[in-house]
């Protein structure tokens, strides 16, 4: 009888401190762990919402498998329109009003700039969907974690790719004017200057939604660049192909991540146009491949409307990551304590993307490295590894 | 370079030149400016995506499709939203197109969610080459229709007793009415062909910018300060500040900067109202007192 008193009380004892966490922490019962997630859903950046889907999906299919210690994800979704008032908006009304446990989205920079001293104050984990502005995570906020290729790696990468072409010196640089461009043409232009001693031989900008491209084109292509690095938006890159290709502008072609190639091909409606289309790619394997079936279907499981893309899965890594994490940290969980145990998460291998996933506490950079795709007889290939070798 | 810039300016410009020809006809008709025209412009073309891949009609019977849906868009729009509000104060009026460019944009986002949508080329004819300039079949096509609306639109109001009848009834409505003129039917018919010159815009751009549901933000802007240049309430002035427009934004990309692009229409709109407030074709109202 007294032994069994023992074990009752040690039962007792090992449940209190779970039970008053959960009592504690905001956004966190016996049973539920709640996550604010926010993104684009409207607005003219509404494209990027369904990278929100890569990201719940992971949630909900971890909800579907038991959950996590016997705690299911409870999604709270708010809509920023890519826009920082209302971005600012959502994440004060997630924190204060729904109480949730952590965030994780934001997949335009300017949003999360923007809201980044009012998360720093909250100190609630943070987790990024998408947003790539390298100052999300430059300086480092403890409870910001960034699981994604910053625009540093992605401007980096795409540099280095165009200059491992033999004989390529000639660089030309088309962006967007807004935010987005910004961090991206900025640190791209810096590593050509910096590492090449380079000077883009054209830097033209082309406003979003445009039509039509000929100003662009002409002033490149009197230029005669080697190689284009275009830091435009999925509406636009086929606009400027397009012209690039009725011009004769016959010169390869470097983009960002938020760029799927797989549409290009579709969407700039020139088969020849694409040929010499290079994607920075954050990825492991290509969208079609059999490696990223399961993320497919995954994806098609919760999302039926959705056609897998690059973009779909941007997030998804950042998700995996907190799912493993709180599985670390077992039933004793604390909005602290997911800080700590996400900053001992090292070299950890999602299965999506190119990169392992990290953090320490003094770097919450998670991803560092990428890859490079093109279309070979219209399949995507994954050509960072060769050109990685080359250099 | 400069002729490139010049033909290429004026096919762009030819787009502003049909999206401000239909703010223009509804803004003589009624003294409305719609905020909601550029959705119009939207749904023409996600309309026509419906009629090839929903319906399976050939291009041009999704075409015709289009506009006619316009049409019955235009009408329905005044009978339901507007009509209501005729004798509210004018902000009213204004505010409820712009409350209709939200409820547009949501409603395309609902059936079309947020993808980028390509639409085949109308003509599928290579780029020619004339004098070192690149001419391609969508620039003309765009150049063409604009030229051949200008002078059906002027042609119905000056030459014909039907569009004499609609400029007299937009100058005095009461009267208009005492004469036996159905101003519901008109106003009816000014929204109707407002929303059908919006549709054809959209319908020419689409298979060069891809369909999405804000693809008619940006158009619109440009659209304003087209009409500003040319003369607020003017046909011509709006087709003569779009071409104008147009041209600006291409030669001062071409030589000036590309950054300059992004903000031409707003110094045009700057340097129209300090310098020739009434644009270039407007003429000041003299009132008889």
């Amino acid at each position: 009888m007294r032994r069994w008193r023992r074990i009752l009380v040690l039962l007792v004892a090992w449940m209190i401190p779970g039970v008053a966490a959960a009592a504690e922490q905001p956004g966190l019962t016996s049973d539920t762990i709640k996550v604010g997630v926010f993104a684009p859903f409207t607005g003219a950046a509404s494209l990027y919402g369904k990278i929100s889907h890569g990201v719940e999906m992971v949630y909900l299919s971890a909800n579907d498998a038991g959950g996590i210690h016997g705690r299911k994800f409870v999604l709270v979704r708010e809509d920023t329109a890519c826009d920082p008032v209302k971005g600012i908006a959502a994440v004060k009304k997630l924190i204060h009003q729904d109480k949730v446990f952590m965030l994780h989205g934001g997949n335009c920079s300017n949003v999360v700039l923007a809201i980044k001293d009012e998360i720093s104050k909250a100190g609630i984990p943070y987790m990024v969907q998408a947003a790539a502005s390298y100052a999300i995570s430059t300086p480092m906020v403890r409870n910001i974690f960034h699981p994604i290729n910053t625009t540093v790696t992605v401007g980096t990468t795409m540099v280095d790719f165009a200059l491992s072409k033999p004989g390529v010196k000639r660089v030309a640089v088309v962006t967007h004017t807004d935010e987005w461009g910004r961090t991206n043409h900025d640190p791209t232009v810096q590593h050509l200057e910096k590492q090449y001693g380079l000077k883009p031989v054209e830097d033209v900008a082309m406003e979003k939604g445009t039509s039509d491209a000929t100003p662009q084109l002409l002033r490149i292509r009197n230029a005669n660049p080697d190689f284009i690095i275009a830091i435009l938006y999925p509406a636009d890159l086929p606009v400027f192909l397009r012209a690039a290709y009725q011009y004769g502008l016959r010169v390869p072609v470097v983009t960002t991540q938020a760029i799927s190639i797989e549409d290009q091909a579709t969407r700039v409606g020139i088969p020849e146009a694409v040929e010499n289309l290079y994607v920075f790619y954050p990825f492991k394997h290509t969208i079609a491949s059999p490696e990223m079936e399961r993320w497919n279907a995954m994806l098609k499981r919760y999302f039926p409307a959705d056609t897998p893309e690059t973009i779909s899965f941007l997030g998804t890594g950042g998700a995996l990551g907190v799912v493993e994490i709180i599985r670390r940290a077992g039933r004793d969980l604390t909005q602290e304590g997911l800080i700590r145990h996400l900053e001992s998460l090292s070299g950890f291998e999602t299965g999506i993307l190119a990169d392992t996933l990290g953090f320490t506490s003094t770097d919450h950079q998670g991803v560092k490295r990428g890859s490079v795709v093109t279309l070979v007889k219209g399949k995507t290939v994954v050509v960072g590894s060769k050109w990685r070798d080359v250099k | 370079m400069f002729a490139q810039l010049l033909i290429s300016g004026i096919a762009q410009g030819s787009i502003y030149a049909i999206v401000g020809l239909g703010l223009t006809v509804l803004y003589r008709a009624t003294t409305v400016m719609n905020f909601a025209h550029g959705e119009m412009y939207m749904l023409g073309a996600f309309f026509v995506y419906v009629g090839l891949h929903g319906l399976g009609l050939p291009y041009a019977g999704a075409m015709g499709a289009a506009v006619l849906a316009s049409v019955l868009l235009g009408f329905l729009v005044e009978r339901i939203t507007i009509r209501p509000l005729l004798h509210a104060p004018h902000i009213s009026l204004v505010m409820a197109t712009v409350a209709l460019s939200y409820l547009f944009k949501g409603i395309a986002r609902l059936f079309w969610g947020r993808d980028i949508f390509p639409l085949p080329p109308l003509l599928s004819v290579r780029p020619i080459h004339v004098g070192g300039v690149l001419l391609t079949s969508q620039d003309l096509l765009i150049t063409g229709t604009v030229a051949l609306l200008l002078v059906g639109f002027f042609g119905f109001f000056h030459a014909t007793r039907q569009g004499k009848l609609v400029q007299a009834a937009s100058q005095n409505l009461r009267g208009a009415a005492l004469v036996g003129i159905n101003i519901g039917l008109f106003f009816g018919a000014m929204w109707a062909a407002s929303a059908a010159l919006g549709a054809v815009a959209g319908i020419l751009v689409a298979p060069l910018s891809l369909l999405y549901p804000e693809m008619g933000t940006r158009v619109l802007i440009r659209a304003f300060a087209a009409m500003t240049l040319g003369g607020f309430g003017n046909l011509g002035g709006a087709v003569l500040g779009g071409v104008l427009m147009g041209m600006i934004e291409h030669l001062s990309g071409g030589y000036l900067s590309t950054v300059f692009m992004d903000i031409a229409p707003f110094v045009v709109i700057i340097v129209v109202l300090l310098v020739r407030p009434v644009g270039l074709l407007g003429r000041r109202l003299a009132v008889r007192v």
